[in-house]
């Protein structure tokens, strides 16, 4: 008696736990619960480097700078205002005088000042500290080289002026001053609490939202800043939910339990699609295949042209379903320098043209058709293309596989690797291509900011995101000259001629399509444009519900 | 006398952590790429910084340099090998490399304590189940009840915990709107789908196992004398089967335990539910040397309690076993 006594308590001590706590997160019109989708590694601005932190940085911190989005252009934010000099080379920007940290003190050029200084102090070891290269003395100082911080181009010159000075002319320089890893920080707040300065409790910032709970991996709570200088956000609260896997996000979706879901499970976008709440729309981002240019056949630029054209993108973006954009450019569709007609489009009878200038000849040989070189006699090697694990990669690579095959009458082996295995891969391939085993990769490309330079400057001969191997003097003057020229149609040219050289003469990369992004939100949630820096302004956001329910 | 052979296991698991501890550095170090390897590719000197803050600027195991230098001390202690032991001397895991502003030790203790409770909660589903579960089917052996319960016991056993997750959604979930499709949020009703999820492998185990036993038991010498001298059917289940049939899911119970806490990765990803499963896996894909190793040494510390619990176990609930 006594033991089933005992038994029944610890039964109904267990289960009260469960029931005790019924503390619910209601859904009201003054909530939003949003999927982040993943933990942000940290909301320390000058550390971070990925989109999950940069957007709650976004909405917890303003810069000097902001975007006016969808037309991406550069608009006044802590800055009222901004001159650059007639050289191009200094920049002075006018804050505004009633912007407050969360404590109340007042935010100066001396909190932007400490910010990017700390982005290239070695110290910090800040992995984008290579954005403030241009400034003078930036770079010599991160690489210990330059000690004396006085020499750098980065002053204050009062509560609210500051003044940046550059090396040398750079056209897109003005967008830096809108970068989340510079956002003004407080050096009292992060040298008394090192790393856990960020944590709610130590915490200070100057944007529309606080962050008021963050239980690591799980959940984020944003809550208004009642002291906002701009106009304040339009819900009291977001909830932003870290649900990484996908299918369950549109679960909690479907039962409402969460009211913006991004990045939805592949499979069921096809039927997600006929949803009115299904959004899409492209962002700045390319998806390519990379040739490594100085490894046989590829080191000649007719396979090179050859491949590429024996290619339709399109079967690609329609096997996706994800309404990316099929492209020959690439620099995306909404930046400068953004021209369709650039790029060998897919043209079969051209590809094989391609192919005998390269030297090869089309045989029959036991019923299949094969390409012989014309001196050696050697038949065309196989062709191996490698990417890093992944269901949508695997599809695209498959499917230019068949299109070689098919169009071209090349053999195609693929592989593909564990991204880090991958990464380390490419790396490898860029300085040994003959000892990796394969001929073709692919990579993809967002931009860190809107100006075509961050995609031309990947293919230099001297970037260190050239995994082609490919170089050509003539492109690396073009993209230089394009950096510092500042009227826009001139830049527009030479990027033309640049990409020529990229995609059309040496055919170094091969781009497939720009990417989308799809969201889900019932149209009880308002004041959301999907944009191509694929940014989220939260503030802008508010909810009519329906019915609100508990 | 227990005391002591607990202290004595103990003290042999020291050396085979240390082995651990050792074979997982290395085996880290030599799988390629490294945890700041990414598709944007950082300038050599920004790298040189990372790799300096994060004591990855060293040899991994001995200094070459130093020995040609004649520092034949610093030949072992100047390697990132010897700065990570000495760490770990001191409790000190050291930063993650991924969420940079985290040590891996607040990591481990904020993620922990939600495995546990999710695998206690299920661990415990599956005794209240299980047991139930075991003697009924003994009891009513090869009738109607017993193949159904021993089918559902089977499936459980075969079903992959994620098939069960989302079978369960689509139903609890979706269709019929009674449960949350997801998230650990206080409230009850967060917790029933993934503790069912999760624990309905150890109820089909259990289950099976008590089953077994029970059989076992109700053939032997002391149930019949029990039965011919007229005891009641109820009494005679209670008092003396399913007593001596416990031992076997008793001993069970520590294993059941760490596989529970430590192997729910699929249950916490499908669930959203913040526990520390998930970092075994998503550590390594992301090189974060840090975060593996303090998760390998949580992991093979339960497994070694769990070990020591077990045989313990034995020898309190069959007397015949003695510790040595």
């Amino acid at each position: 008696m006594k033991k089933s006594l005992y038994f029944i308590l610890c039964f109904g001590l267990v289960f009260s736990t469960f029931l005790g706590c019924t503390k619910k997160h209601k859904l009201d019109n003054e909530t939003l619960v949003f999927n982040l989708e993943t933990e942000p590694p940290t909301v320390d601005p000058t550390k971070t480097t990925d989109t999950t932190s940069s957007l709650v940085i976004e909405n917890l911190f303003d810069g000097l700078l902001d975007y006016d989005l969808p037309n991406l252009t550069v608009v006044p934010k802590v800055a009222k205002s901004w001159d650059i000099s007639k050289n191009a080379l200094v920049y002075t920007f006018h804050l505004r005088d009633d912007v407050t940290w969360t404590d109340g003190k007042k935010v100066t050029a001396y909190d932007f000042e400490y910010s990017w200084k700390r982005m290239i102090d070695p110290k910090t070891a800040a992995e984008y500290a290579y954005f403030l290269f241009d400034v003078k003395g930036a770079k010599d100082f991160n690489q210990g080289k330059l000690k004396d911080e006085k020499q750098l181009g980065i002053q204050a010159l009062n509560d609210t002026t500051f003044q940046v000075t550059l090396a040398q002319p750079v056209a897109y320089f003005i967008h830096v001053a809108t970068f989340p890893g510079l956002m003004p920080l407080r050096r009292d707040v992060i040298e008394k609490h090192g790393d856990k300065w960020i944590e709610p409790q130590n915490i200070v910032t100057n944007g529309p939202f606080i962050l008021t709970k963050w239980k690591h991996d799980y959940e984020m709570i944003l809550t208004r800043n009642e002291n906002y200088f701009g106009p304040k956000a339009k819900l009291k609260t977001i909830r932003c939910l870290m649900v990484t896997e996908q299918s369950t996000a549109l679960s909690l979706y479907q039962t409402k339990k969460l009211d913006i879901i991004r990045n939805l499970p592949a499979l069921e976008i096809p039927k997600l699609k006929t949803s009115a709440d299904y959004r899409s729309g492209n962002f700045l981002g390319s998806y390519y295949i990379g040739f490594l240019t100085t490894k046989y056949p590829l080191d000649n630029k007719y396979v090179r042209r050859a491949i590429t054209a024996a290619i339709d993108r399109n079967q690609i973006t329609d096997l996706l379903e994800k309404g990316d954009l099929a492209t020959t450019s690439i620099i995306p569709k909404g930046l400068l320098g953004y021209n369709e007609k650039i790029g060998i489009p897919y043209n079969v009878e051209e590809a094989v043209s391609w192919m005998k200038k390269a030297g090869y000849k089309l045989q029959d040989v036991e019923g299949e058709k094969q390409w012989v070189d014309t001196e050696t006699k050697k038949p065309f090697p196989t062709i191996t293309v490698t990417f890093n694990t992944n269901e949508a990669h695997k599809t695209v690579i498959e499917n230019l596989q068949q299109q070689w095959k098919k169009n071209l009458y090349i053999p195609v082996e693929i592989n593909n690797q564990e991204w880090k295995v991958y990464i380390d891969s490419l790396h490898s391939a860029r300085k040994t291509p003959d000892r990796v085993g394969f001929h073709i990769f692919r990579l993809g490309w967002v931009a860190d900011y809107p100006d075509p330079d961050n995609f031309m400057s990947l293919f230099t001969s001297y970037s260190d995101n050239n995994n082609t191997g490919w170089a050509n003097p003539k492109f690396d003057a073009l993209v230089e000259k394009a950096k510092v020229v500042l009227d826009p149609k001139k830049r527009a040219k030479l990027y033309d001629q640049a990409q020529k050289i990229l995609l059309e003469e040496d055919a170094a990369i091969l781009p497939i399509y720009i990417y989308a992004h799809q969201s889900m939100w019932r149209d009880e949630v308002q004041g959301i444009a999907l944009n191509p820096l694929d940014s989220w302004k939260l503030d802008e956001i508010w909810v009519q519900r329906k019915t609100a329910q508990k | 006398m227990t005391l002591v052979y607990i202290l004595k296991r103990l003290a042999i698991s020291i050396p085979v952590l240390w082995l651990l501890v050792t074979l997982t550095f290395l085996f880290l170090r030599i799988v390629p790429g490294g945890p700041f390897d990414q598709d944007k590719a950082l300038p050599p000197h920004i790298k040189a910084n990372l790799e300096k803050e994060f004591d990855l600027d060293k040899p991994v195991v001995w200094n070459t340099k130093k020995w040609s230098e004649g520092h034949y001390i610093q030949f072992f202690t100047e390697t990132q090998y010897f700065y990570a032991m000495k760490k770990l001397v001191h409790g000190d895991l050291g930063p993650s490399f991924k969420y940079r502003t985290r040590r891996v030790t607040d990591i481990i203790l904020e993620s922990l304590p939600v495995s546990i409770e999710l695998g206690l909660y299920a661990v415990l589903f599956a005794f209240l189940l299980g047991i139930p579960l075991g003697i009924l089917s003994a009891h009513r052996h090869n009738t109607w009840i017993d193949h159904t319960s021993m089918f559902f016991a089977i499936s459980g056993v075969t079903l992959p915990s994620f098939l069960i997750a989302v079978i369960l959604i689509y139903f609890f979930s979706i269709q019929w709107g009674m449960l949350p499709a997801g998230l650990w949020d206080s409230g009850f009703e967060y917790k029933v789908l993934p503790v069912v999820a999760l624990g309905i492998r150890p109820v089909a185990i259990i289950a099976r196992l008590m089953r077994a036993s029970v059989l076992d038991v109700i053939q032997a010498d002391y149930i019949r004398t029990a039965r011919a001298k007229g005891l009641a059917e109820f009494p005679l289940m209670m008092k003396h089967v399913v007593k001596n049939s416990l031992i076997p899911v008793i001993t069970i119970a520590g294993p059941l335990v760490a596989a529970v806490i430590t192997g729910s990765f699929v249950i916490e990803h499908v669930f959203a539910i913040p526990g520390m499963a998930k970092h075994f896996i998503q550590a390594v894909t992301n090189r974060d040397y840090t975060l593996v190793m303090g998760v390998t040494i949580v992991y093979a510390v339960f497994l070694i309690v769990a070990n020591i619990t077990v045989d313990v176990m034995y020898s309190v609930v069959d007397p015949r076993i003695k510790l040595s």
